[in-house]
């Protein structure tokens, strides 16, 4: 690297030793001594002006130039710069620089400033958000356990007392509503965490065949008393690092949902897994109503359903799928379906394969 | 403390019988929860400040305790931490009934403390108090 200095004296002081050179030259060599003795000090004029000139430029030069990089990099650090301390009697094209260098950089550095409130204000408001949902959590929360505990309490009719039959029914229907109400508030909870990003996950290895057991352990009882089949096909067992409490959740959501939509005579629900290199894939099969392709997008949106109509059959909030698609990428995964109309459904998801399977395979 | 120590042995012979400590700023939960350990027989006394439960649990010997975390002026955090201090044999005798959102690192954390469970509401009154017979032994 060359300083512009350097570039400069190197240029200008040899072009003045030259001049001078050749003025000593001629001195030495011409026979008119006045006109030698002549050139010789107009050469040595020339040259020691050029060199004072270069002197002189190389200060004005490179001093604004410095200060100017000395400045930039100062605006860089702390998108802010001091007040020029450079006078106006320099290098006209310099000075302009810098005052369009100092434009430019408090244009920058208001909008940086701006930009720096504006996310302060943001993570304000998202903390806020957080500090509301627990809060609303909290508060939704307490009355319900005062309503579900009641109904409970109502029902050991061995300590209440009893109750007749219009009584019973009564509390049967109330305590139905709570059931729904207690899910829709765990529901809404759980759609604003994912929505935050703050939900919990507890890794662990997990088998695929024993998820798929439990799994189906849990929910045959009650298709058995639909009079749903529901059926299991095991692929290859293998594992994954992942959170089983969330797949199942995962599944809950799924089956629950084939549940509403299954013929009611001969209803089939088949829980299974595929296997590939790096994934597993779980899937909830149904031989029910079926997704039209122009609905299948909208579905995972929030309080989406394709039914909105009051006979519709089915109840929930449209929170279902949200709540899958959200656990599921959390875990690393993704979450799609097969469906058309009249023909079944069969939602997929899947996860990454933990590492040690991996290792196991390929040695 | 000779006393004392008389009367928890006259208790521990009638087994089936508690003497439990209900601390919950919520009247009406402490209200559901001592009908219901009344009914099943079991003695039972609320308070609804955590000040006062503090005192309680420092002046009287109970069975069991319920405890909820989130309470105006002296919380649940509080109360555990001013017992892991003064008197840490307290705290397995303690059942942690919330509706604050705990964490599982948070639930280990209590159980590394001693304390007997952590329950999240609404609760199963069986499930509570099945906890609450457990933390009393
Ligand atoms: N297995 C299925 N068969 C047919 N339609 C389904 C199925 N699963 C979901 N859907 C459609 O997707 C919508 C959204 O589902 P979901 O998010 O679980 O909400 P919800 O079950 O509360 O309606 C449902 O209302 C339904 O229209
Ligand atoms: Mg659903």
């Amino acid at each position: 690297m060359i300083r512009i200095k350097q570039a400069l004296f190197l240029i200008f002081g040899i072009t003045s030793f030259i001049i001078f050179y050749i003025g000593f030259l001629n001195f030495l060599t011409t026979q008119d001594n006045e006109m030698g003795l002549i050139i010789l000090i107009f050469s040595g004029i020339v040259s020691s002006g050029t060199f004072f000139a270069t002197f002189y430029i190389a200060n004005h030069l490179t001093k604004p130039i410095e200060s100017l990089a000395k400045r930039m990099k100062e605006f860089s650090e702390n998108n802010f710069i001091s007040k020029n301390s450079l006078d106006d009697k320099g290098i006209s094209e310099l000075t302009a620089l810098h005052k369009n260098f100092e434009d430019m950089a408090q244009k920058v550095g208001n909008t940086l400033e701006k930009e720096k409130q504006l996310n302060l204000k943001l993570k304000e408001m998202d903390k806020r958000k957080t500090e509301f949902m627990s809060m609303i959590s909290h508060e939704l929360k307490t009355p319900i356990m005062p309503i579900m505990g009641y109904i409970q309490l109502l029902k050991k009719q061995e300590l209440m007392g009893n109750l007749n039959e219009k009584q019973l029914d009564a509390l049967n229907e109330i305590s139905i509503a709570s059931e729904k109400l207690q899910k829709l508030i765990q529901d809404v909870l759980m759609a604003q965490k994912i929505d935050l990003g703050k939900l919990s996950i507890n890794k662990e290895i997990v088998d695929s065949k024993d998820l798929l057991e439990k799994t189906f352990k849990a929910f045959n009882p009650i298709c058995e008393s639909k009079n749903i089949d529901l059926k299991m096909s095991l692929g290859q067992t293998s594992s994954v690092y992942s959170d089983s409490d969330r797949i199942s959740q995962i599944f809950s959501n799924l089956i629950s949902n084939a549940m509403s939509f299954v013929p009611k005579q001969k209803g089939i629900i088949e829980l299974g897994t595929k296997d590939d290199n790096e994934h597993i894939t779980f899937f909830v099969r149904d031989n029910g109503v079926g997704i039209a392709k122009e609905q299948q997008k909208n579905i995972f949106k929030k309080f989406y359903q394709v039914d909105t109509s009051s006979t519709r059959k089915k109840e929930g909030s449209g929170l279902g799928l949200t709540i899958c698609e959200g656990i599921v990428k959390t875990l690393g995964g993704k979450i799609w379906l097969k469906s058309s109309e009249n023909k079944g459904t069969t939602f997929f998801f899947n996860l990454p394969k933990a590492k040690i399977q991996v290792d196991k395979i390929h040695p | 403390m000779k006393k004392m120590s008389k009367t928890i042995s006259k208790s521990t012979k009638q087994k089936s019988r508690l003497s439990v400590l209900i601390v919950d700023d919520n009247e009406q939960i402490t209200k559901l929860i001592s009908s219901f350990l009344d009914y099943s027989n079991h003695d039972c006394t609320v308070v609804n400040d955590g000040k006062e439960g503090l005192e309680l649990i420092k002046t009287n010997q109970y069975d069991s305790i319920v405890l909820d975390l989130a309470m105006p002026e002296c919380d649940g955090h509080q109360i555990i931490k001013t017992l892991q201090k003064d008197d840490p044999d307290q705290l397995k005798k303690i059942t942690i009934l919330t509706a604050s959102n705990i964490n599982d690192d948070a639930v280990k954390k209590f159980k590394e403390l001693g304390i007997s469970g952590c329950l999240q509401k609404p609760v199963d009154i069986d499930q509570l108090l099945s906890n609450i017979t457990k933390a009393s032994s």
